[in-house]
């Protein structure tokens, strides 16, 4: 595929990808401080609901032979520390990687700056990967997934975890229904 | 709420996130890779860099990531594909959003727009240099990742949830 065909995809698919993010209001840096505090929960929703349909698209598409997966490898040193680090950002920042990009489109004028920030921080680490890499990309366990580790098949246990998240959203909604959540403004902001 | 589902202010969590996760298909079936948004920040990064840095410094990591290959520019449209599908939805729905969410003054205490300014530069800066070092973020770890029952994945989004509580809960106040 051409350069330009993969773009004019991305493109496409980014859009729809922002749409839903926009319409799930997971965007909000209310919900994502909300998420983390513990507080509001439509982080956890709409993630896992993306995972439980993503595992089952793709059990279908590995067990058809149209696709393989493509996991990344386990290096259990950077998947910590750089996974606190993100984390720690992601909720200074009030967004994720991708979702800063959905709050710039819907109007918030920090993001501009956390993506300035993020532009500086990953080629500060593209240039520090000489010396970072040896460091903390150890412990090289390989492109493991949970499937290979328990000698079952891929298609078997992503149906059991989109079933289990299945079961976890069922009893969230419950505990806690979306409707809520929202806030008056469609914002996570819970303020009296 | 008035019109479509085009113009509605919010869907339910789990209409949103069965699209995103039905995008996995054209992922996997024409890029041949999976969701993700982090790499593309070195894309731009590296880019900007071979301004005033020619051979990026001869940097394979650089280099690799500024290469004029498929995925590198399709993840890069990709975010700006998100970007703009939120103006869509936004302009549709009517829900602009003020330069600075509401929740920051409580939460950081200070309504000053240089702090936010300042904290939201030094929050990508974390974000992304973390995501470098787990080599993936909440996309690529997150709903790939975990989709895929990558275990390195798991670890990675367990300890980014876990940075991200402890934060939440320590440094900034309650909101």
């Amino acid at each position: 595929m051409s350069v330009f065909s993969a773009i004019l995809i991305g493109i496409l698919m980014g859009t729809v990808f922002g749409f839903a993010l926009e319409k799930s209001r997971v965007f909000e840096p209310g919900m994502i401080v909300g998420q983390m505090q513990l507080r509001n929960f439509i982080m956890l929703k709409v993630f896992l609901t993306a995972v439980a349909v993503g595992a089952l698209v793709l059990a279908v598409m590995t067990s058809m032979g149209w696709a393989s997966l493509h996991p990344k490898g386990a290096l259990y040193v950077a998947d910590v520390i750089g996974g606190l680090i993100l984390g720690a950002g992601i909720a200074l920042a009030g967004a994720c990687p991708g979702t800063v990009l959905a709050q710039i489109g819907a109007g918030y004028r920090d993001a501009l700056f956390v993506l300035a920030g993020g532009i500086a921080g990953a080629t500060f680490y593209g240039y520090l990967d000489p010396v970072l890499a040896p460091l903390l990309k150890t412990l090289d366990a390989g492109k493991i997934t949970f499937a290979d580790s328990f000698g079952l098949p891929y298609w078997f246990l992503a149906v059991l975890l989109a079933v289990l998240i299945g079961v976890v959203l069922f009893i969230l909604e419950k505990v806690s229904p979306w409707r809520v959540e929202m806030g008056a403004d469609v914002d996570g902001d819970l303020a009296p | 709420m008035t019109g479509n589902i085009f113009q509605s202010k919010s869907w339910s969590p789990y209409a949103a996130g069965i699209v995103i996760g039905l995008l996995q298909i054209p992922a996997f079936l024409l890029i041949e890779t999976a969701l993700g948004a982090s790499s593309s920040y070195v894309t731009i990064g590296a880019l900007l860099s071979g301004i005033w840095d020619g051979d990026l410094s001869g940097n394979s990591y650089l280099l690799k990531h500024a290469a004029t290959t498929g995925k590198n520019w399709w993840q890069v449209a990709l975010v700006l594909g998100i970007a703009l599908g939120a103006f869509i939805s936004m302009r549709l729905s009517g829900a602009r959003r003020k330069a600075i969410s509401p929740i920051w003054a409580r939460t950081l205490g200070t309504s000053r727009p240089a702090a936010r300014y300042a904290l939201a530069f030094g929050a990508g800066f974390l974000m992304l240099f973390g995501a470098r070092i787990a080599d993936g973020c909440t996309s690529g770890h997150g709903l790939s990742g975990v989709a895929q029952l990558s275990i390195g994945s798991t670890v990675a989004v367990a300890a980014m949830f876990a940075g991200g509580i402890a934060t939440a809960l320590l440094v900034l106040r309650r909101i």
